[in-house]
């Protein structure tokens, strides 16, 4: 019985001491591996370090490259709330930095056209851009208003952002135009006081001219006159024209509406460019309703019909037709200007409305002409709350298509 | 009796220029060469013409024509101006101008017969 108790006991003792030994190669094992970790969380740690390290690197330069934008940028969601902003637009707007961080960027930068009459949010470029999913421009001077209400007028491009395909947003890059504008004015003024000098005395040509056209004259003399005439009438028009460019880009041009006879109007019109079109064979027919009234501006509405009457005459080689024709519409006239001419390359066809674009079929065969005429046309034909549209076929012809409120 | 033209037109160049071209037709003119001497020779003798320009040094178109108005004279106007705003348009309308001539306008080949039919 204690044999057996000693034996029992013995092997207790034997295990108790496997045990132990046990305990010692797990805890030795343990120490060895909580090195290994300690020394791997290490290595992570420097590593995780490192990294963060690098991209704060790289977020340093990325936020210095956008600190250091000259031009403002805005980005923002797909609602239009502002995700980030730079420094410049900060500093241009007059905002603290953070201070614009997800709040909608029509409330945070309202903008206005040249009239002062703010824009919609719904109508804003940011929306266009995230409707379209495409860049868009400003073509016409914005004002944004500062912090302050202050306001600066602006350049601005808006892209949208996609990752992948998904479009996340936009980001829009503005730039403040106060000096472009500044430049543009006295440009503007100078063009305006050399027109007005150049009028008076072309006044003066005009009427001897047109008085000497009333004298009993030689057919010969008669002829002459008559081209000296219109020569210098086409001069008076070229200086209307720079007048009228240099107004229109000061966007100081309002309309003046008036009773407009159109037949008188066109008749008028077409007087004009009688010389040349018999010189060059060509025919001209005009279509207009008997005593037709419109509420417009005269002038305005003048100088679209000659533009485009003159460049139809002018792109129609010799024995082409023209044709001048207004209809009534419902709430609205339509005049097409249609001739027989060159036509423009449909390749060039949507540059039309361009400053100093000529197509490149007409340069050769007429080389007068400076690209100014329809630019000035299309902008016209805004102020006076109409629509321009053209189709043409090359050596066919084109005709061009006004529209606008009676 | 030959017909009177008065001319008040500040730019001296296109006013003599004008009195040379109405002489021919037998045309008696007088020149003036703003709105102070038009009125003045206004007191002295209407005229069966007034050529008038509006932008003018001392007094202007707009002044002349109220001159003509307070005085009840029988004088036709011509008005002959750079300005083609509807507003001077409109003012001179008012005033009972009766020809209304924007100098850059296209219409030169109308301006001697609306002169000429004041003057038959």
């Amino acid at each position: 019985m204690r044999k057996t108790i000693h034996s029992a006991s013995n092997g207790i003792a034997l295990k108790l001491k496997f045990l132990a030994k046990e305990k010692e190669v797990v805890r030795r094992k343990l120490v060895i591996t909580a090195d290994a970790l300690r020394i791997s969380r290490k290595t992570l740690e420097k590593k995780v370090l490192e990294r963060t390290k690098d991209l704060e690197k790289v977020r340093a330069k990325d936020e210095a490259i956008l600190a250091s934008i000259g031009e403002g940028l805005v980005a923002t969601d797909k609602n239009g709330r502002i995700l980030l902003v730079n420094k410049a637009c900060e500093r241009l707007l007059g905002w603290k930095e953070g201070e614009t961080q997800g709040k909608l960027l029509s409330k945070v930068i309202p903008m206005s056209d040249s009239t002062g009459k703010t824009i919609p949010a719904l109508e804003r470029l940011i929306t266009k851009t995230l409707k379209d999913r495409s860049t868009t421009t400003t073509t016409t001077t914005m004002y944004y208003k500062r912090k302050d209400g202050t306001s600066f007028p602006v350049a601005l491009t808006v892209a949208p952002i996609f990752i992948g395909k998904d479009l996340i947003g936009a980001v829009k890059v503005f730039r403040d135009i106060t000096k472009e504008k500044e430049i543009e004015k006295a440009r503007s003024e100078f063009m305006s006081i050399a027109s007005h000098q150049l009028r008076t005395p072309l006044t003066a040509i005009r009427w001897v001219l047109s008085s000497l056209k009333r004298e009993n004259l030689t057919e010969d003399q008669a002829k002459l006159v008559k081209t000296a005439h219109e020569t210098s009438m086409n001069m008076a028009s070229t200086i209307r024209r720079m007048l009228m460019i240099s107004h229109l880009e000061e966007d100081g041009m309002e309309p003046e509406l008036e009773q407009v006879v159109l037949q008188r109007e066109l008749e008028k019109i077409s007087r004009l460019h009688d010389a040349h079109r018999q010189r060059n064979g060509l025919e001209l027919a005009l279509q207009c309703p008997q005593d037709l009234m419109v509420r417009t501006d005269k002038q305005l509405l003048i100088e679209i019909l000659d533009n485009l009457l003159s460049n139809a005459l002018k792109y129609t080689p010799r024995g082409g037709k023209v044709r001048m024709s207004v209809t009534k519409e419902k709430e609205s006239i339509r005049i097409d200007v249609a001739d027989t001419g060159y036509g423009i390359p449909q390749e060039e066809q949507k540059r039309i409305p361009e400053k100093f674009f000529r197509a490149s079929n007409v340069a050769s065969p007429v080389e007068a002409g400076t690209g100014i005429g329809l630019y000035m046309v299309y902008n016209i034909v805004r102020l006076i709350g109409g629509t321009i549209s053209f189709v043409s076929q090359e050596n066919k012809g084109t005709t061009f298509t006004l529209l606008f409120p009676s | 009796m030959s017909k009177h033209v008065l001319i008040a037109e500040d730019d001296t160049a296109l006013a003599d220029l004008m009195a040379k071209v109405l002489s021919k037709y037998n045309i008696r003119v007088t020149i003036t060469y703003n709105g102070k001497e038009a009125v003045e020779a206004l007191e002295k003798e209407v005229p069966d013409l007034l050529l008038l320009d509006i932008l003018m040094p001392v007094l202007d178109g707009h002044g002349v024509m109220r001159f003509i108005r307070e005085k009840s004279l029988e004088c036709p106007v011509i008005v002959l101006s750079n300005l083609s705003d509807k507003e001077t348009r409109d003012k001179c309308k008012e005033m009972q101008a009766q020809n209304y001539f924007v100098k850059n306008d296209l219409d030169d080949d109308d301006l001697w017969p609306a002169i000429e039919g004041y003057l038959r």
